[in-house]
């Protein structure tokens, strides 16, 4: 009981907080899906989109990018993260953008392919740990890459999910599988 | 005034069953299939097979957080958010903790179902027969009470119960471990074949087999009349299975004993207590209240079986109060609610193998390796009494380096590769039931039908913790010599519950002054109540206990329409 009524002030606490910072969304639009928790908007969602499309590009195939891996990333994070996991991720999100500001001169959506890709290379190098662009770039990448592994198109075309195996073969030689399958 | 509507006669039934789980559904086929009228009470919704499956046939992409339950939920319900099968797919079969509450004087995670197939749905599908080492235990080693029945009671009721469940299962010739009616065994993977030669020839008296389980690798005409089809290997048992392949209530039981036209089944029925009548001395029905109106309406029957599972079951007995009991029907003893024990599921360990490199597997399986009890088996060995069962598995998976971006990334998650043989065994220890173990009723809170909120006070002891380094000690050592490497142990530290197989408090014994429950599983003092959940269990063994639940019910009916039929309830 007193669990669920602490929870319960926590929500209320919460909605009140995004109403007072309603006025100040009013010039951006609001990110594509109705988040309960996260506070970001439609320019961070396309910031989002487009370092997915950075960590797995479209080549000849799909990537990032048509699998909608930021959506399903702010899902995740929207969703499954705790309150803490949230704020890390976003002040992360903030110190990005400022970092590739500082960095390139501008956003990240206005950054040129080179310009994105020496930015992730050199926050490859920060430890995640102690720099929040880090910690948010690689949170981002592990959402980024199980949206991706976890999409209708790898699912299907990469590596086939199977939902009526019916068979187990406990010791087949590796040369005789004639798909891999999950 | 809630009895208005229908007249005592159209509420009276030869036999109630309370309880529609794994145990409550051999109740009822067992009961219509004999031809008696039976109710079967379920405090939870109907769950009809096929039809109530919402997430069978889904694809992992079709969950919007691919299988991850969100933090809100886990926030509000932390017991059952620890529980391995309570993920997106399947967490409509389980019980939230905030919906029900319950009081821990010590932690303890209580997994429930509250549907028609109770926890038959999710269940691990694990069925080991017990042995006379198991039920000679507490006699030979001091504990408990001596059970009132043998492996030789019990053992052709084993047959008749797996025959219509379907077991897969090979003969393993292992004392503590009988065989029984087997269907096919599924393979074991290339590495548990190799661990498995390699104990045979290291070790006298230890065994890896394949673990036992309530499959259909091969359909018997009986299983095609139940409408069940073969396994099709999906490994998303905790669904619902649109083919049958593995046994529940849902799919088996119920169908079956609706078949005969004798059933009838009550959701949304929560049993208040069961009613005894003084000058008779004998149970007469029970109280139900509705759990949409909160309506109490009272059933009648000649024979009741409790089958609500192990804290439930006590729970209604705590409450059936009467001036004969005062303390709950049929404890005379006072041993009601103690002695309540579970399985130590602590003790984990991993390690991989780096032979083989040209093998590997294809397709799933749902189940594993298991490697009976081999301590303190012939005779006291260890300073802990009893031992451990383990399952253990070995396969191989799909990786990929997930460092850098780009190209190259894609390229590599696009391409992954197989690992090295993992594998891996957790334990399943037997637990010692103590009389502070124990479950009561709270004296002031109810819960919004009106019944009591229930205590659970059961927690590990010195025991399980020794045992728990004995399986560190042991399994590191077979798992060295074996020549797996990178072996890693942990406790996970659990609470007692999570094993999902709390037992016990309704325990059988020869003496009404120290045990609830006969041979037949009646009450001592009320012999037309039966208990053949997990309250019954005087001892927990290592084995995964739902088998041993389905044997005894079997049983248990068989006996009770013989005595109503002399008579004598």
């Amino acid at each position: 009981m007193p669990v669920s009524r602490r929870t319960a002030l926590k929500q209320v606490l919460l909605v009140s907080a995004g109403i007072a910072l309603l006025p100040s969304c009013l010039h951006t639009a609001p990110a594509s899906l109705k988040l309960k928790n996260l506070d970001v908007n439609g320019d961070d969602e396309k910031m989002l989109e487009e370092l997915a499309a950075t960590i797995i590009p479209t080549t000849k195939t799909p990537g990032a990018r048509e699998v909608k891996a930021q959506q399903f990333a702010l899902t995740m994070m929207d969703d499954c993260f705790n309150k803490e996991a949230q704020q890390k991720w976003t002040i992360g999100m903030k110190e990005f953008e400022a970092l590739c500001k500082k960095k390139n001169g501008h956003s990240f959506v206005k950054s040129t392919p080179a310009e994105r890709e020496s930015l992730l290379q050199s926050l490859e190098k920060e430890d995640a740990s102690k720099v929040p662009a880090a910690h948010f770039y690689q949170v981002t990448k592990r959402l980024t890459v199980q949206a991706y592994t976890n999409s209708e198109y790898y699912l299907t075309k990469v590596e086939e999910y199977e939902l009526v195996p019916a068979r187990f073969h406990g010791s087949i030689p590796v040369k005789d599988l004639t798909k891999k399958t999950l | 005034m809630a009895n208005i509507n229908t007249s005592a006669k159209d509420r009276t039934f030869d036999a109630i069953v309370i309880g529609s789980g794994i145990s409550g559904g051999w109740a009822a086929k067992e009961f219509t299939e004999k031809g008696l009228k039976t109710l079967v009470l379920e405090r939870g919704r109907d769950v009809k097979h096929l039809k109530d499956y919402p997430t069978t046939n889904m694809y992992p992409w079709e969950f919007p957080h691919r299988g991850e339950v969100p933090e809100a939920i886990k926030a509000e319900n932390p017991s059952i958010s620890r529980c391995y099968a309570f993920k997106e797919d399947a967490m409509h079969f389980f019980v939230k903790d905030k919906e029900h509450p319950y009081i821990q004087d010590k932690p303890f995670d209580l997994i429930r179902g509250y549907q028609v197939g109770g926890k038959s749905l999710m269940w691990a599908r694990q069925t080991q027969r017990w042995s006379n080492f198991d039920f000679e235990g507490p006699a030979r080693d001091g504990f408990a009470v001596d059970w009132p029945i043998r492996y030789e009671d019990i053992a052709p009721w084993y047959s008749y119960v797996e025959k219509f469940v379907g077991i897969s299962g090979n003969k393993d010739g292992i004392p503590n471990l009988p065989d029984g009616e087997f269907l096919p065994a599924m393979d074991l993977t290339r590495v548990e074949t190799y661990f498995k030669d390699f104990v045979a020839a290291n070790y006298k008296d230890r065994h890896v087999i394949y673990g036992r389980c309530a499959h259909l690798s091969e359909p018997q005409p009986i299983h095609i009349e139940q409408g069940r089809v073969k396994c099709q290997k999906r490994t998303l048992c905790q669904r619902g299975c649109p083919f049958g392949g593995y046994f529940s209530s849902n799919s088996s039981t119920l169908p079956w004993a609706e078949k005969t036209g004798n059933l009838t089944m009550r959701p949304f029925s929560v049993v208040h207590s069961i009613i005894y009548d003084e000058k008779r001395g004998k149970a007469t029905g029970v109280r139900v209240v509705d759990t949409n109106t909160k309506e109490m309406t009272e059933y009648y029957a000649n024979v009741i079986f409790v089958n609500a599972a192990a804290v439930n079951t006590n729970l209604i007995l705590l409450n059936s109060v009467s001036h004969r009991f005062p303390q709950g029907l049929g404890n005379d003893s006072g041993v009601l609610g103690k002695y309540f024990a579970f399985h130590n599921y602590r003790g984990h360990i991993s390690a991989q193998y780096d032979g083989f490199k040209d093998i590997t597997t294809d397709g799933r399986r749902p189940t594993s390796a298991y490697l009976p009890r081999f301590r303190n088996v012939q005779k006291q060995e260890t300073d802990f009494l009893r031992g451990y069962a383990a399952g253990f598995n070995g396969g191989r998976r799909l990786t990929s380096d997930d460092s850098g971006f780009g190209v190259g990334l894609k390229d590599r998650i696009s391409n992954e590769e197989l690992g090295p043989w993992y594998v891996g065994s957790h334990m399943m220890g037997e637990t010692i039931p103590k009389e502070e173990s124990q479950l009561t009723l709270d004296k002031t809170s109810k819960d919004e039908w009106g019944i009591p909120t229930v205590h659970i006070n059961v927690g590990y002891d010195d025991n399980d913790e020794k045992m728990l380094k004995d399986f560190f000690e042991q399994m590191t050592e077979m798992y060295t010599k074996a020549g797996f490497t990178n072996i890693k142990t942990g406790d996970s530290h659990q609470a007692p519950g999570l094993d999902i197989h709390e037992m016990g408090g309704v325990r059988m014994g020869h003496d009404p002054k120290t045990s609830m429950l006969n041979k037949w599983n009646q009450l001592h003092a009320c012999n037309n109540v039966y208990v053949t959940d997990g309250a019954c269990m005087t001892s927990t063994s290592t084995q995964n206990p739902s088998l041993t639940y389905m044997a005894l019910t079997a049983r248990a009916v068989d006996h009770a329409v013989t005595e109503l039929k002399k008579g004598n309830i």
